[in-house]
């Protein structure tokens, strides 16, 4: 939201008075600096409470994880260390396996599905005509609901006899009716439904800042030049959006892997595992099963390979921003 | 924008109390102590706090008027703290393990408790048990109350009965009635089927699969007897055990008859679906009566779970609920005082009066809600020769996802029993060598 006002101002109002605007900001900028240099008590403490209390509430507690997942712990007893038993564990663990397997599912659908159609909705509704506003709204709403409490309104629409089997009764094809939730068939994509809508809208915003900070004189080059509208997506649109596919690819894989509350409300992972993800399966082992050891473990792999996105990203925007 | 210095300065030293006050939570809370931490609520003064699971509203107003008529009778003093039961659930064992516990709790007597005694983390109540308010409790509630060493921990407050429930006006339309034995009920279910009615709904979809325990629970019970159900849910036998595949054999001679959508809806929209006439009847607990709109429940009914082995004794499932108190309470005096007071029948009946009233209270001289429903089931529970409570207070809650998982999958696809099996005993294998 915060890119999209910048860039949206920036780009917006008042396109020839851009160079202006930067030095105004150059100036501020250099002023700040010169008061800093004696660096006061009161911008030291800015910087070491949130410090100490990130430390404190943050890191330690991640820590411990870590340690945790080298111990068998029921959560009252003292844990007992077992040194990597857990991770082997792991590996001949057929439930972590379907678990492995969906979560990478859902990265490639969940994800693959809300950049296109996220990027799709952006080019549709940049244009600025009348009523599109409204659109960009509606799209834009599922992310401010509560994912948990539209869980429950999908779920009354997959139940037997609910809103999804009555339209397709209604369209002659009853018989293709189903317990979406409960058939082991259908449950991860009839869970990954109502992810996406709530992601697409979040991508498409990402995406419609991203093409607000398209120069129009690129577009006013290539027609005249007489390129295609393939052409000018292809290589003006998406070659100067690349810096916005890096925000999307990170969030969408952030997102992919810590999506809980969708898939707990509706299935808990059920029928039989079916619709496990890492989380689901890592909060049901912590918290139902009460092996803690073995859930921090599975928190481990979730942060590993959460890490490794957030860590090539970051080491990518810094490097963009030298 | 213009923040005076004071005010910075102010909130500097808040925000620097702030994380100091969370290091030391932190220092205390370290994991591996195993001690404090948590949101628990502490008891002020001499009042002792009772922390509740009751979180629906009338069991909640039904709780308040209990906690009410406790402070105004003079002496100790009682604050009800009510979390939601999912919250009390994965947060009870930081309850009992933090340095400054709740005082009471409401939960499960049986195994549950008795994992909890081993631990040393309930109160020893064995001498308010020889007071008058409990001493005239019938010997099975006794034995239920008493953990491995011979001592008691538990206060039961009240209980419940699983049947098979049916709508009067239905069984007279459909020109049937009550079976006894499973041929019977087959012989049911057949003629119910070929009326166009689904005969069995079940109401183990997503968020209440623990349902479909009760039959495997029923069937176990019905085919192996109560010693053998509780020792194998102990982990004393293995869930591939021939004995479990006779349990499924039976099983799936019903199966046929079972709700298409058992597994899609919660037992709150399976009871809809039978009070729609769309099912025949259901294995439920009374607490489905919740969710049932009041002037259904007198066309209600229900008959005990068939007979399968006529040799053996007649076992029923009657789960009961109840309070245990922190071994770390500071106010011993006064929890027992409360646990007293909460077994009489005095206390009971103002409970049964507020909540739902289909529960049956454990003090021998307190009055159920007179409903002939209740009267059938408080009859036969006490006729039984054993009274079982479920899959999960008969074991622990770590172990009820496991069942969860086997007995889906064997509703879906009753063919891959044996790997069902194999599969169970192995997920419960990670449990019970916790």
């Amino acid at each position: 939201m915060a890119l999209l006002t910048a860039t949206g101002s920036r780009n917006g109002g008042e396109g020839s008075d851009a160079g202006t605007g930067r030095g105004r900001g150059l100036g501020r900028r250099l002023g700040r600096r010169r008061a800093a240099t004696g660096v006061p008590p009161v911008v030291l403490a800015f910087v070491l409470v949130p410090l100490l209390a990130e430390g404190f509430w943050v890191f330690w507690p991640a820590l411990q994880g870590f340690w945790l997942s080298l111990t068998k712990w029921d959560g009252v007893s003292p844990p007992q260390f077992i040194g990597l038993g857990n991770y082997r564990e792991m590996i001949h663990d057929s439930v972590f396996h379907t678990a492995l397997l969906d979560t990478v599912l859902w990265l490639a659908l969940f994800g693959g599905l809300s950049a296109i159609l996220g990027l799709g909705a952006a080019l549709l509704l940049q244009q600025e005509r009348r009523g599109v506003g409204f659109y960009r709204a509606a799209l834009f709403l599922p992310v401010v609901f509560s994912l948990t409490a539209t869980a429950l309104v999908w779920q009354a629409m997959y139940q037997p006899d609910g809103l999804v089997d009555k339209t397709m009764s209604g369209l002659g094809l009853g018989g293709l009716t189903h317990p979406w939730l409960a058939d082991q068939d259908t449950a991860l994509y009839a869970v990954i439904v109502p992810a996406l809508w709530r992601q697409i809208g979040y991508v498409m915003v990402l995406y419609l800042a991203g093409l607000k900070g398209i120069d129009p004189a690129l577009y006013e080059a290539a027609k005249v030049d007489g390129a295609t509208r393939w052409q000018q997506f292809r290589h003006i649109t998406l070659p100067q959006l690349s810096s916005v596919n890096a925000v999307v690819l990170s969030v969408i894989i952030i997102d992919s892997l810590r999506s809980f509350d969708v898939v707990w409300a509706l299935t808990r992972g059920g029928p039989y595992h079916s619709s496990e993800l890492l989380s689901t399966y890592m909060y049901s082992t912590s918290f139902q099963s009460l092996r803690l050891g073995y859930g921090s473990a599975l928190a481990v792999v979730i942060f590993v390979l959460a890490f490794g996105v957030i860590a090539s990203y970051l080491v990518r925007a810094f490097k963009e921003a030298d | 924008m213009n923040t005076s210095p004071t005010s910075r300065r102010r909130f500097l030293a808040g925000a620097g109390a702030l994380g100091a006050v969370g290091a030391a939570s932190l220092m205390t809370g370290c994991v591996s102590s195993g001690s404090s931490g948590g949101s628990t609520s502490q008891s002020k003064g001499g009042t002792v706090s009772l922390q509740s699971n009751l979180s629906s509203p009338q069991a909640k107003s039904a709780m308040e008027d209990l906690v009410a008529a406790f402070d105004k009778r003079g002496g100790a003093k009682a604050s009800l703290n009510t979390v939601a039961s999912e919250t009390f659930r994965t947060q009870l064992p930081t309850y009992l393990t933090s340095g400054n516990p709740p005082d009471l709790m409401t939960w499960y007597p049986g195994s549950v408790a008795d994992a909890y005694a081993e631990k040393g983390l309930l109160l020893d109540v064995d001498d308010i048990w020889t007071q008058p308010e409990l001493s005239g409790y019938s010997d099975a509630l006794k034995k239920l109350c008493t953990d491995s060493q011979g001592k008691k921990i538990f206060v039961p407050a009240s209980y419940y009965w699983w049947g098979v429930f049916y709508k009067k006006s239905n069984f007279r339309k459909w020109g049937v009635t009550e079976p006894k034995t499973w041929d019977e009920f087959l012989a049911l279910c057949e003629k119910l089927k070929s009326k166009g009615v689904a005969p069995i709904g079940l109401g183990a979809g997503a968020d209440t699969a623990w349902v479909a325990s009760a039959w495997f629970d029923y069937l176990n019970i019905r085919i192996n007897g109560a010693a053998y159900h509780r020792e194998l849910l102990a982990g004393k036998h293995r869930f591939d055990d021939p004995q479990i595949h006779k349990v499924f054999d039976t099983w799936a001679e019903a199966l046929p008859y079972f709700d298409p959508n058992g597994t899609a809806l919660s037992f709150q929209d399976a009871t809809t679906a039978m009070l729609n006439d769309r099912t025949g009847m259901m294995l439920i607990g009374t607490f489905f009566a919740d969710a049932a709109p009041k002037d259904q429940l007198g066309d209600l009914d229900f008959f005990r779970f068939p007979i399968i082995d006529p040799k053996m004794p007649l076992v029923e499932e009657g789960p009961t609920d109840g309070y245990f108190a922190s071994a770390h309470t500071h106010h011993q005096a006064e929890v027992k005082e409360l646990m007293r007071y909460l077994a009489t029948a005095e206390a009971q009946e103002i409970y049964l009066k507020g909540s739902s009233g289909t529960s049956i209270p454990t003090n021998p001289t307190a009055k159920d809600s007179g409903t002939a429903l209740v009267k059938k089931g408080r009859a036969m529970i006490e006729s039984a020769a054993d009274v079982t409570q479920f899959f999960n207070r008969d074991s622990s809650d770590a172990l009820q996802p496991t069942a969860d998982t086997a007995l889906t999958k064997f509703l879906a696809k009753p063919k891959q029993i044996n790997s069902i099996l194999t599969d169970w005993q192995r997920d419960a294998q990670k449990i019970w060598s916790q």
